[in-house]
Formats: C-alpha cells, sequence, structure tokens
C-alpha cells in the first residue's frame, strides 16, 4: 500500500500481474480470481450438501424412514441447512457474482482493500471444512437455526458449528466491509449513484447487512460456544437463562441475511431481464431505492419468525404488519421487471429463462411469505412443512435461480466461452419440473399438519412424500447436467467473444476473460448503463479491445 | 514492488489522489460492526436483566460503584490524553506528542489494573464468577471482559504506533495509522461510557 | 479517611478534569472539516457525558453504591 500512497493513487496505476501459480491462482489478490474461487469453492459445498438433502428425500421416502436413525436424520438436515445458507447462496452471490463482477461494473480495478478479499476467501473453505467436519464429533442436530435448549444438549459437533459459522461470519463482515467501501469510493469518474448498475445496488443494499447482521449473529455465536463449553449461563433457562434471547439474537441476523441471499439475485435479474428485453429497466431509481428499503426494512422484522416463542402480543402487531410493508418494495420490483419486458424484443436465452422462472417461483415463494407473516395463520402453520416450502421456494426458487442465471449470463465474461445453451435448457425444464415437484406438494402437507425436522412420520402423508422424492431425484439430475455442462464448456464451449449478449455494462466492454489490471485506462461515465438506443455511455474505452500495449513508466 | 502506471489518468488522479480516504472509511466500518458486537451483547444483558429475577439477582451484591468511578475517571482521562497527544503530532511537536502517548497507555493500564481488583475482589470476596453466578456473571464478566480485551489491544496498538512513530514511519503529512489508534482508543472509551452507565448506574 | 472515600473524590475530580479537557478540545475542534473529525467530536461529546457521569458517581448523586 505504502508504493501506491507515494505514486499518488490506485486507480490509474497497474501493479504487474504475479507470476507464480500460487500467488496467480492460490493466494490471489485480484478479484477477479478470487471471485471464481469462492464460485468453485461454494459448488463443492452445494454438492455435499445437495447429497445431504438426497439423504432426507430417501429417508422421508417410507414413512417409518429406516434410512439412517433419527439422530443421524436431525445432523443430516442440519448440516444440510447450515451448509446451504452459509456455504452456498451467500458466499455465492456477495463473495462469487459480487468479487468477479461488481468491481469490473464500477470501473474499478480491483476492490478497495485486496489483502482482505483474500483473507476472507481463506476463511471460508476452513469454516466449511470445519462445519462438515463436526459430523465426525456428534454433528448439531436442531437445525440451521440451533434453538437452545436442544442445541445446549446437541453433541460436541455443535461447538464446532458455532466456531465454523462464526468464521464465515468473520469472512462475510470484512466482504462487507470491503464491498461498501469500494462502492462509495472507487467508481469510475462520472458514475454517480444514479448512473450505477443495479447488479452494483444490489451489492450496495446488501453490504451494511453483511457488516451489521453478521456481527450480530456473531455475538450469539460466541454466547452460545461459551455456554457449551464454559457453562456460562446466557440461554439456559434451569440457570437464569433465556432459550427466547438466542431468539431474538439469531434472527436479528438471520432476517436480514434472507435478503443478503435475496438482493444480489434482484441484481442480476435486473441485468438478465433488461439486457435480453433489450430495453432500459422500466423504473430503475424505484427498483435501486426499493433494494435499499428492504435492506433498511429487514432489520425491524426479526420477531415474525418468534409469534410461537410467547413474545408480547403488543410485539406481535408491529412486527406483522412491517412484515407486510416489506412486501410493497419487493412488488415494485416484480412490476418493474415485467414493465421491462413488456413490449420488450425478448430473447429466450438460458439465462433469460432462469429469470422468468424466478420471477414466477420466487413470486410464489413471496406470498406465502406473506401468508406466514399473519399471525392467525402463522400460529397454524409454524413448525410444519408450510415453512420449509416456502423457504425452499425463496432460497431454490429465487436465490438458486439467481446464481444460475447470472452463471450463465456472466459464464462467457469468466472463460470467454459459452455455456452449451442446449444442456442450459434441459437444465432448465427439468430443474423446474424438479423444482415445483418436490416443493409445491410440501405447502399442502404444512397445512394438513406434517411437522418438519421428524425422520419418521403419519402414513397418510407417505405417497405425497414419495412423490417429492422422485421429482427430487430428477431435480437432482438437473443440476448434475449443469455441473457437466461448465466443466466441459470450460474448455470445449463456443467461443463467445468479448460482448456475446450485446449487453452495456463495463464488464462487457473489455475482453473475456478480463485481463488482469481490468481497464488499460479508467473510463468516464456519462449515463444509464441500460439505453439500448443510445451510444455506450463511456469514453477512454477505445484501446481496451485492441492490440494497444499498456503503457509502462512512471509518472 | 515496483509500480507501473499508464497516462492519461489525469481526472481520475484527483478522485483517487489518496487511499487514506479508503483506509479511514475502512477503519470506520470496522469500528461500526464493533459497536454492533457490543450492542448484541448489551441487548443480551438487558434482555436478561429484565426477565423478571430482579437485579441484581437474589444472594448477589452490586460492584462497588466507588472504583468503578475512578476507573472511568482513568480510562476517560485516558481519551483525554490521547486526543493531545494527536494534537501536538499534527503540530510537529513531537516531545509532547510522545510523553502524552505514554500517559495514555499508562494509564489504560492503570485501568486494567483497576478492572482486575475489581475481579479479584468480586471472585474471593464475594464468590461472584463467571460462570457460577447465573445470568449476572455472566453478562458483567462477558462484556466488561470484552471490554477489557479491546483495551489490552488498544495498549498494545499504541505500543506499536509510538514505537513506529519513534522509528519515524508518520510525518506531518502523512499519520493515518495514528488516527485510527486515536478513534480506536475513544472507540474504547466510549463504550465504556455506556458499559458504566447500565452496569453500575441504573 | 477511607478507600472509598478516596477513591469517590479522586472519580470527581477525574471526572471534572475529563469533561473540561474534552470540552475544551471540543470547542477548538468545532469548525474543523473531514470525517474522521467529525467523528472525533461525537466521541470527544461522549468522553465529555463520561466525565460527567464518572463525576455524579463519585459524588453519589446517581448510581447505587
Amino acid at each position: 500500500m505504502s508504493v501506491i500512497a507515494e505514486h499518488g493513487g490506485i486507480a490509474e496505476h497497474i501493479h504487474p500481474e504475479p507470476q507464480g501459480f500460487v500467488r496467480k491462482y492460490v493466494f490471489s489478490l485480484d478479484h477477479k480470481i478470487i471471485g471464481i474461487q469462492y464460485i468453485i469453492t461454494a459448488f463443492v459445498f452445494f454438492v455435499l450438501a445437495g447429497c445431504l438433502a438426497e439423504i432426507i428425500r430417501i429417508q422421508l421416502m417410507h414413512a417409518n424412514g429406516g434410512f439412517v436413525t433419527a439422530n443421524t436424520y436431525d445432523e443430516v438436515y442440519s448440516i444440510h441447512g447450515s451448509a446451504m445458507v452459509w456455504l452456498v447462496i451467500i458466499p455465492m452471490l456477495t463473495g462469487g457474482f459480487g468479487n468477479f463482477v461488481m468491481p469490473v461494473q464500477l470501473g474499478a480495478r480491483d476492490v478497495a482493500f485486496p489483502w482482505l478479499n483474500m483473507i476472507s476467501f481463506w476463511l471460508f473453505p476452513v469454516a466449511g471444512l470445519m462445519l462438515f467436519s463436526s459430523f465426525l464429533m456428534g454433528a448439531p442436530v436442531a437445525g440451521w437455526t440451533e434453538y437452545p435448549p436442544m442445541s445446549l444438549q446437541g453433541g460436541a459437533g455443535t461447538s464446532m458449528w458455532c466456531a465454523a459459522i462464526f468464521l464465515v461470519g468473520v469472512s462475510s463482515t470484512l466482504t462487507g466491509i470491503n464491498f461498501l467501501v469500494t462502492i462509495l469510493k472507487m467508481r469510475a469518474p462520472g458514475m454517480t449513484f444514479t448512473r450505477m448498475p443495479l447488479f452494483c445496488w444490489g451489492q450496495l443494499a446488501t453490504a451494511p447487512l453483511l457488516m451489521i447482521a453478521t456481527t450480530a449473529l456473531a455475538a450469539a455465536l460466541a454466547a452460545l460456544f461459551m455456554e457449551r463449553q464454559f457453562g456460562v449461563p446466557f440461554y439456559d433457562p434451569t440457570k437464569g437463562g433465556s432459550p427466547v434471547l438466542w431468539q431474538h439474537m439469531f434472527w436479528f441476523y438471520s432476517h436480514p441475511a434472507v435478503y443478503i441471499m435475496i438482493l444480489p439475485a434482484f441484481g442480476i435479474m435486473s441485468e438478465v431481464i433488461s439486457v435480453f428485453s433489450r430495453k432500459p429497466v422500466f423504473g430503475y431509481r424505484m427498483i435501486a431505492f426499493s433494494s435499499a428499503a428492504i435492506a433498511l426494512a429487514g432489520f425491524m422484522v426479526w420477531a415474525h419468525h418468534m409469534f410461537t416463542s410467547g413474545i408480547a402480543p403488543y410485539m406481535q402487531l408491529p412486527f406483522m404488519v412491517l412484515t407486510f410493508a416489506i412486501a410493497v418494495p419487493t412488488g415494485i420490483k416484480i412490476f418493474s421487471w415485467l414493465a421491462t419486458m413488456w413490449g420488450g424484443k425478448i430473447h429466450l436465452t438460458t439465462s433469460m429463462l432462469f429469470a422468468l422462472g424466478f420471477l414466477v417461483l420466487f413470486t410464489f415463494g413471496g406470498i406465502s411469505g406473506v401468508f406466514l407473516a399473519a399471525i392467525p395463520f402463522d400460529l397454524h402453520v409454524h413448525g410444519t412443512y408450510f415453512i420449509p416450502a416456502h423457504l425452499h421456494f425463496v432460497l431454490v426458487g429465487g436465490s438458486l435461480m439467481g446464481i444460475f442465471s447470472g452463471m450463465y449470463y456472466w459464464f462467457p465474461k469468466m472463460t470467454g466461452r459459452y455455456l452449451s445453451e442446449f444442456w442450459g435448457r434441459v437444465h432448465f425444464a427439468l430443474f423446474v419440473i424438479g423444482f415445483l415437484g418436490t416443493f409445491l406438494p410440501m405447502h399442502w402437507l404444512g397445512a394438513e399438519g406434517m411437522p418438519r425436522r421428524v425422520a419418521s412420520y403419519d402414513p397418510q402423508f407417505q405417497w405425497v412424500n414419495q412423490l417429492e422424492s422422485i421429482f427430487s431425484f430428477i431435480m437432482t439430475a438437473a443440476i448434475l447436467i449443469f455441473f457437466v455442462n461448465m466443466l466441459y464448456c470450460i474448455r470445449n464451449g463456443k467461443k463467445a467473444g468479448h460482448n456475446p449478449w450485446g449487453a452495456r455494462t463495463l464488464e462487457w466492454q473489455i475482453p473475456s476473460p478480463p485481463p488482469y489490471y481490468n481497464f488499460k485506462h479508467i473510463p468516464s461515465v456519462f449515463g444509464l448503463p441500460y439505453d439500448f438506443t443510445e451510444p455506450l455511455p463511456y469514453t477512454h474505452l477505445e484501446d481496451e479491445l485492441t492490440d494497444a500495449p499498456v503503457t509502462v513508466g512512471a509518472q | 514492488m515496483a509500480v507501473v502506471s499508464i497516462p492519461g489518468g489525469g481526472e481520475v488522479d484527483q478522485l483517487y489522489a489518496d487511499t487514506r480516504e479508503l483506509r479511514l472509511q475502512g477503519f470506520l466500518l470496522f469500528l461500526v460492526s464493533d459497536v454492533v458486537l457490543f450492542s448484541s451483547f448489551i441487548f443480551a444483558y438487558l434482555y436478561l436483566r429484565n426477565s423478571g429475577q430482579g437485579w441484581p439477582p437474589p444472594g448477589i451484591a452490586r460492584p462497588p460503584i466507588s472504583l468503578a468511578a475512578l476507573n472511568s475517571a482513568i480510562l476517560f482521562g485516558s481519551g483525554a490524553t490521547m486526543h493531545y497527544a494527536l494534537e501536538n503530532f499534527k503540530r510537529g511537536n513531537f516531545l509532547r506528542y510522545s510523553s502524552l502517548m505514554l500517559w495514555t497507555i499508562l494509564l489504560g493500564i492503570l485501568f486494567l489494573c483497576g478492572q482486575g481488583i475489581e475481579y479479584t475482589t468480586l471472585y474471593f470476596q464475594d464468590h461472584v464468577s463467571w460462570a457460577g453466578s447465573g445470568i449476572f456473571g455472566a453478562s458483567f464478566f462477558t462484556l466488561t471482559g470484552m471490554h477489557g480485551f479491546h483495551v489490552f489491544c488498544g495498549i498494545c496498538y499504541l505500543v506499536v504506533l509510538l514505537l513506529q512513530s519513534v522509528h519515524g514511519v508518520y510525518d506531518k503529512n502523512k499519520y493515518f495509522g495514528l488516527t485510527a489508534g486515536t478513534l480506536y482508543w475513544h472507540f474504547v472509551d466510549v463504550i465504556w461510557v455506556v458499559l458504566f452507565s447500565i452496569f453500575y448506574l441504573i | 479517611m477511607n478507600l472509598v472515600q478516596i477513591e469517590h473524590v479522586l472519580a470527581v475530580a477525574g471526572g471534572i478534569v475529563v469533561f473540561v479537557v474534552a470540552s475544551i478540545a471540543l470547542r477548538n475542534d468545532w469548525k474543523t472539516p473531514g470525517m474522521d473529525n467529525q467523528v472525533f467530536k461525537l466521541m470527544l461529546g461522549l468522553l465529555a457525558l463520561g466525565g460527567v457521569l464518572a463525576a455524579l458517581a463519585g459524588l453519589g448523586v446517581i448510581g447505587k453504591a
């Protein structure tokens, strides 16, 4: 850093590309490499957590279970949930896409603190290994929420779980600080907040959540760890503690975490839908500000997860109303995307198909969320399969569809090659069929009263569960197709060129994959990137695609 | 590491001229996340305190306020000396700066000693411990211990800063480390204002 | 004069000194620009408040001994 400071700034300086495999690909400081590292690691954990999901579905094929013991079943769904939330979706959307795309879209050479970025990345696989290694010593059994007092009685792995989630939380916090400073301070000249691409707006709304909410979780985890290891009474009611305290602290993080998992996906949607409709985003400011509104309101609704936990009635009502209110900015986004597509020239690429799937499935999940916010309905279905149905609709139908859409969209930028569009369509079709078949009947199971987190259940639900399990195999097949497609196309895909989709944000104006220094000259920005009839709103980009040398020399 | 630059970055130059801005903002955000960490534990403490067992819980005596008040005055005094240390550094008055820094470090150590006395009194005389005294021990020792740990880290940081400035790492135009150190030390003081109020005054 | 009284007196004196010093620093810095100075001012203000609290606690006005 001191060298940079002496020469007067970072934006116009290009560090020489590091040499050697370790410096280039392992302990890299380059945000693009780190982003790809995040994506690969998160996909590895996705496979592991997906295997756990299949164990759950195989167990539920029969009303008496029998595939694994009830205790193992508890461990499996606990780790499945924790891993999917903390090791797959959050790192993929913030660390992965955020790192790869966001600095380039802003016209920066790197994030604000590359060293911090590297540290945040390397904390994440370590935390992941710790989380999965908790199986070796008796994994947590109280679900991904780990409510005490059950989590106080769980196996030794529960403490390991605390430590792992704490580490991944530190990683998130550092990423949040890093991204926030990057967005606030490192935008290209002329890129005002109202000219920023909407994906960056998504990251801007997410970064404070990562920074603030995750720290609150760290406190809750530290207290749980201290209680388990040293017997310090915070949560144990027999020693004067309060289990509800954990629920408050946990949901103060975990409700904003829901928006950490969806706001970047909203950003991806805004980019993809606008590009493949060849129309400017409808209501740019409304979409941008509704992200901020969702992030802000996300801090004020946590107790709607706790209507059955015995909180005072005068507290329940405001939380219910505020939760309803969050549906408004979300609705603004959905309608803006619909209006963007209205009358547009829609290109049904795989990425766009996933975006359309996102719109339908996420809206569905969002509406069941509004159901759950209503206290009378929530009292009825709390702790039943309605909850997994809702959360899988928003996290799989929302976040994961967003991740797939983003992968098909940005894969050409990462590798210079297309993913196969044919297999992409197969992936999409199978995935949506499998998804609906797996999670749609869960609404019915929940309304009928089948409790969640049970290893065996009432035989009258058996045929529905068998149906769900069969559809879940279809979903798994679809994901396998996606992985094979990706591994094959890294080397053998069709060459894509620098801007295969005709997109107008900055990352598509430079070669694919982007060179180490991103831009030969930092561009100047004088407009929104979404007006498809106008010329590009950038200057100083003439040399990017030519052989013009990167001029070397001290100032 | 050699630095290679490209021409034509004139307008960029002004925008990014100062990496200090980046580091300052990053440091402030770090302090914000630290505030959230303390706030969460304070929330936990207030929640437990109001959970209907009375405060302090039966059988436990409140820690004496006189020592805590003296300790607070010591820590706040160190905040003032730290502030004037930075002021003197900015004006180039290196001698006064280093003596004020030493005073700050000394007062910080005194504060930790005071806390040590308080802990030992509580433990040996009143038999109040971290794990064995219900929610009082848990919240009191966790919060004040976490704050004490922050003070300890701050003292180490200040020692490093003092050694660095003796070796001439900072000059009149470039002293970001000292700004960060002062901010951190003020942060530790201000957290104590809150902890002192909620544990001893209300 | 026992230990508790000495502590009380020292706390009052310390609190007043801190309040005065922090207020003077606050007044000198009042017009400085820049984000770090804004944060400094906020923290100095809280420091002055802390001094007052310590002094009042030493006087026995607030807090139960």
